[in-house]
C-alpha cells in the first residue's frame, strides 16, 4: 500500500523533481516509510511507500530487467506468490521479493490480459518506454483510487486529488454535478469527481495514455449469472473461498489486525484470520456512548472467542466534530453522514499500535444481500402486487427495528415506501434513499440550481446501467446499483482507503475477492435473502464458526451521531464560521436564510429526522471542503531528492539495448 | 376555535419549522403533506407534538392517521372534533 503520482508529458520536455516531490508531500501520509522518483524526459513518477511486502526489496519505482518498463503501484496484489512461480517458469527473472515486481513482468508476459489474473486491490501505472505508453489500472471494485487530470495536453495521476493540484499544474474548481451526485448517492458516480476536470479511474478499468490521448476501458463487468437451484456443494465451495480469501489476504512481512463491529460478516473474518494468525490476533473496534450505536457487548463476545488482543475507540459526541475537518481533507468530498468520523479514529488507533494492515467485513451486504434496503426493496414490490391490501404493508414495521420507535412503523411510515417510485423504474429499490438524501438539494442557492439546470443524475445513472441489468433479478438489479452508486464511492472511499491511509492504515477486503463475488452472484437470490432473514447461505455457513448469537443476529448497520455532534457543548468555532451568512455568501452554494433555519432547529435540538442530519452534515462538509481545496488550498513543501530510497533515471533512448536504470541516492 | 383557525396556526407552525428551506413552496390544505415531502415520518411526530401542546390534548397513537394527519384541512378536521369531544373547545 503506497501513494502514487506522476506526469506524463505529450512531448519529451522533461519532469521536474520538485514538482513530483510536492505531489509525494501532499500524500505522505499514504507512505510514511519510503520514498522513490523516476524522472525522464517524458514521464515522472513519484511514490511513497507503505511497506507491507518485502520491506527492504519493495521499494519504487520500480523496473524491469533492462528499464524499459517502469511501475508505481498503491496496493496489493495477494496472488504474488503463484504469478511469480508461473512467470519464473517462463523464464523472468525476479530481483526482489515485491508483489509489485510481478506486475511488471506480468505486464511483460501477458500484456493488459495480466488483469483477468490478479488477485488483489491495486492501482497502478506503468510505463512502457518501447511503446512510448502509459499503463493505468484500478482493481475490480475500486479498494484502491487512482485520479487524473489532463492539463495543458499532458496527462497528471495520483492515488489522491490533492496530489494533482500540489503539482501546480492543475487548477482546483468545483464541480457542482459531482457535488450534486454526493446529494443524490452519498457520493460522486466515478469517473466523476467533485473537482472540475478531475476524473477517477472506473473500478475494474485501465486506461492507455498515448500521443497525448487517453482511452479507457472495462476489463471486468459485474455480473449476476443467476442459477435456478443452489448447487449441493454451496457450503464446501463458499467455506474454501471463504478461508482462501482470508489467508491471501494475510499474506504481509508485518503484523495484520482485524476491524471488528460485533456483526456477522467481521466476526467471521476475524475468526478467520486469528485461525490462520501466526501470532495473537489484534482487533480493533469503535465504540459509542449511545447506547442506540454501541455494538460493544457482540464486539467483546467475539474478541474473547477468537481469542484476540481487543483494542477499543471510544466515540463521544463532540469527538466526531472535533476531527471532521480532518476528515474532509483526506475524504476530499462532501459528506451526507459523519460515520467516516470514527473510522479515521479507530486508524490513528489502529497505527498508535503498531498495525498497519487490517482486515475488514465490508462487501458482505453486497454479496450476500444484507442490507435493509434488499428487504425494503423486497417487500415494496410484495406490497405494490396488491396495492388495497391492508396487511402487507404492516411488514414495512419489521424493517427497521433499531430505529428509534417513533421514527417508524404506523401508516405514515408504510405510506412513504409505497409512494417512492414506480416498479418498473430500473432505479426502483433505490429510489427512497435517492430521494431523501436529494432532499438536501432543497437548501441549494440559486446559483447552484442554475448552473445545474438540466442534469439529472439518476437519468445519468439509468443511461450507464449495462445492458445485461434488465436480465437480472429485481435483488440483483438492488445489489448491483448499491455495488456502483455507495460501494465505490463511500464505503471503499470516504469511509474506506481514506480514513485508513489518513493514518497509514491498510485496509484489506476478503468479501470483495471477485472469486467470491462471481460464487455469489450465481446463486439463487433466495439462497441470500430468504424471506426477511438476510445473508442466509453465511449464516448456514459460519453456524460452529462464530458464536451462535453473533451467527443469528440480526444486521445492525454501522451509524455514528449526526448533526448533535456539531452542537453540543464544545463546540467547535468551525461550526459557527462556516455556516454564518458571510461564509455561505463566500461560497454560493447553500441559500443563507435555508441554512440559518436548519442551524435555528439543530440549536433547539430539534432536528431529529435524517432529513435534517443529513443535510447539516451535508452543508457543513461541502463548506469545509470548500474552504479547504478552493479558499486555503495548501502548497506542501517538496520530499527532496536527497530523501528518496530510489530514484531512477531515464537515460537513453530504447532500442539501443538493455538499458539498466541506475539508481541513485541511497537505493 | 375554527377550523379555518387551527389550520392557519398549523400552517404557520409548517412554515416555519418544515419549510424554511421552501420558502417560495405553496400547498392547499387538501395536498398531502407526506406525498409533497413537506414532513416525514419524524416530522408527522414532531407535528403530534405541537397539535397535542397547541390545542390542549393528548393524541391518542391510534388517531395518528392519513386521514387525520395527512393533510392541513385533515388535521382541523380533527383537532376542532377531538376538543368538541375532550371539553377543550
Amino acid at each position: 500500500m503506497c501513494g502514487i503520482a506522476g506526469i506524463a508529458r505529450r512531448e519529451p520536455r522533461g519532469t521536474c523533481a520538485e514538482t513530483l516531490g510536492r505531489m509525494a508531500a501532499s500524500i505522505r501520509h499514504r507512505g510514511p516509510d519510503g520514498f522513490g522518483l523516476f524522472l525522464g524526459p517524458r514521464v515522472g513518477f513519484a511514490s511513497v511507500r507503505l511497506s507491507i511486502i518485502d520491506v527492504v526489496g519493495g521499494a519504487q519505482p520500480l523496473g524491469n530487467e533492462d528499464g524499459r518498463i517502469v511501475i508505481v503501484q498503491n496496493g496489493e496484489v495477494y496472488n504474488y506468490i503463484e504469478l511469480r512461480r508461473e512467470l519464473e517458469a517462463k523464464g523472468h527473472r525476479f530481483r526482489t521479493h515485491s508483489d509489485t515486481e510481478v506486475l511488471v513482468h506480468g505486464y511483460e508476459e501477458w500484456g493488459e490480459a495480466m488483469l483477468g489474473r490478479l488477485n488483489g486491490q491495486f492501482a497502478f501505472v506503468i510505463y512502457d518506454r518501447r511503446s512510448e505508453r502509459l499503463f493505468l489500472a484500478r482493481d475490480r471494485f475500486g479498494v484502491r483510487p487512482l485520479f487524473y487530470a489532463v492539463s495543458g495536453g499532458d496527462l497528471y495521476f495520483a492515488s489522491e486529488a490533492k496530489a494533482l493540484f500540489a503539482s501546480g499544474e492543475v487548477e482546483a474548481s468545483p464541480d457542482l454535478a459531482g457535488l450534486d451526485e454526493v446529494f443524490t448517492f452519498w457520493a460522486p458516480r466515478a469517473p466523476r469527481t467533485t473537482f472540475r476536470g478531475v476524473s477517477a479511474l472506473e473500478p475494474g478499468c485501465c486506461a492507455v495514455w498515448r500521443d497525448g490521448r487517453l482511452e479507457t476501458r472495462r476489463y471486468f463487468d459485474l455480473d449476476y449469472p443467476e442459477a435456478r437451484e443452489e448447487p449441493p456443494d454451496t457450503l464446501q465451495a463458499l467455506d474454501a473461498l471463504m478461508r482462501t480469501g482470508v489467508s491471501l489476504r494475510m499474506r504481509a512481512d508485518v503484523p495484520v489486525g482485524g476491524y471488528l463491529s460485533g456483526g456477522l460478516d467481521s466476526s467471521i473474518v476475524c475468526s478467520l484470520a486469528a485461525a490462520a494468525s501466526p501470532y495473537q490476533l489484534r482487533t480493533f473496534s469503535v465504540t459509542f456512548d449511545d447506547p442506540g450505536l454501541d455494538e460493544s457487548v457482540h464486539q467483546q463476545e467475539v474478541a474473547a472467542g477468537v481469542g484476540s488482543l481487543h483494542l477499543v475507540q471510544p466515540i463521544r459526541r463532540e469527538t466526531i466534530a472535533q476531527v471532521f475537518p480532518d476528515v474532509i481533507r483526506h475524504t476530499e468530498t462532501p459528506l451526507v453522514r459523519t460515520a467516516p468520523a470514527p473510522m479515521f479514529l479507530l486508524s490513528r488507533l489502529t497505527r498508535d499500535n503498531a498495525v498497519k494492515v487490517v482486515l475488514t467485513g465490508e462487501g458482505s451486504d453486497e454479496m450476500f444481500l444484507g442490507y435493509d434496503l434488499f428487504k425494503e426493496t423486497a417487500v415494496r414490490r410484495f406490497c405494490l402486487r396488491q396495492p388495497q391490501s391492508r396487511s402487507r404493508p404492516r411488514l414495512f414495521d419489521r424493517l427497521y427495528p433499531y430505529l428509534r420507535r417513533e421514527a417508524q412503523g404506523g401508516e405514515l411510515w408504510r405510506r412513504f415506501f409505497l409512494t417512492a417510485g414506480s416498479a418498473d423504474d430500473p432505479l426502483f429499490s433505490h429510489q427512497p434513499r435517492f430521494q431523501l438524501t436529494a432532499r438536501i438539494k432543497e437548501f441549494y442557492s440559486g446559483d447552484v440550481r442554475a448552473a445545474l439546470c438540466g442534469f439529472d443524475a439518476l437519468q445519468e445513472l439509468r443511461g450507464a446501467l449495462p445492458a445485461s441489468f434488465g436480465r437480472w433479478s429485481f435483488l440483483n438489479q438492488a445489489a448491483y446499483l448499491e455495488i456502483v452508486t455507495l460501494l465505490e464511492g463511500y464505503l471503499l472511499s470516504s469511509q474506506g482507503d481514506r480514513m485508513g491511509m489518513a493514518h497509514s492504515v491498510e485496509g484489506r477486503f476478503p468479501y470483495l475477492d471477485h472469486r467470491l463475488f462471481a460464487f455469489a452472484a450465481s446463486l439463487p437470490t433466495r439462497s441470500k435473502l430468504r424471506g426477511l432473514h438476510e445473508k442466509a447461505v453465511l449464516r448456514r455457513w459460519a453456524a460452529g464458526k462464530v458464536p451462535p448469537s453473533i451467527a443469528q443476529r440480526a444486521k445492525q448497520p454501522y451509524r455514528a451521531p449526526d448533526a448533535p455532534t456539531f452542537f453540543g457543548p464544545g463546540r467547535p468555532e468551525y461550526v459557527g464560521e462556516l455556516l454564518d451568512e458571510c461564509a455561505l455568501a463566500r461560497t454560493r452554494m447553500f441559500d443563507p436564510q435555508a441554512v440559518a433555519g436548519l442551524v435555528r432547529r439543530c440549536e433547539a435540538g430539534r432536528a431529529t429526522g435524517f432529513r435534517e442530519n443529513q443535510a447539516l452534515v451535508g452543508i457543513l462538509s461541502a463548506q469545509l471542503w470548500h474552504h479547504e481545496f478552493f479558499e486555503r488550498p495548501q502548497t506542501p513543501e517538496p520530499i527532496a531528492i536527497d530523501r528518496a530510497d530510489v530514484v531512477l533515471r531515464e537515460v537513453d533512448p530504447v532500442g539501443a539495448g538493455p538499458n539498466p536504470i541506475p539508481s541513485g541516492a541511497r537505493g | 376555535m375554527t377550523e379555518t383557525e387551527v389550520a392557519a396556526l398549523t400552517r404557520a407552525y409548517i412554515v416555519e419549522n418544515f419549510l424554511y428551506m421552501r420558502r417560495d413552496f405553496r400547498f392547499q390544505d387538501g395536498d398531502s403533506l407526506l406525498v409533497s415531502g413537506v414532513v416525514d415520518s419524524l416530522g408527522i411526530m414532531e407535528l403530534v407534538e405541537f397539535i397535542g401542546a397547541e390545542f390542549g390534548f393528548e393524541v391518542d397513537p391510534a388517531e395518528i392517521t392519513e386521514e387525520n394527519f395527512g393533510t392541513l384541512a385533515g388535521i382541523a378536521r380533527y383537532v376542532v372534533a377531538k376538543r368538541a369531544c375532550t371539553g377543550t373547545a
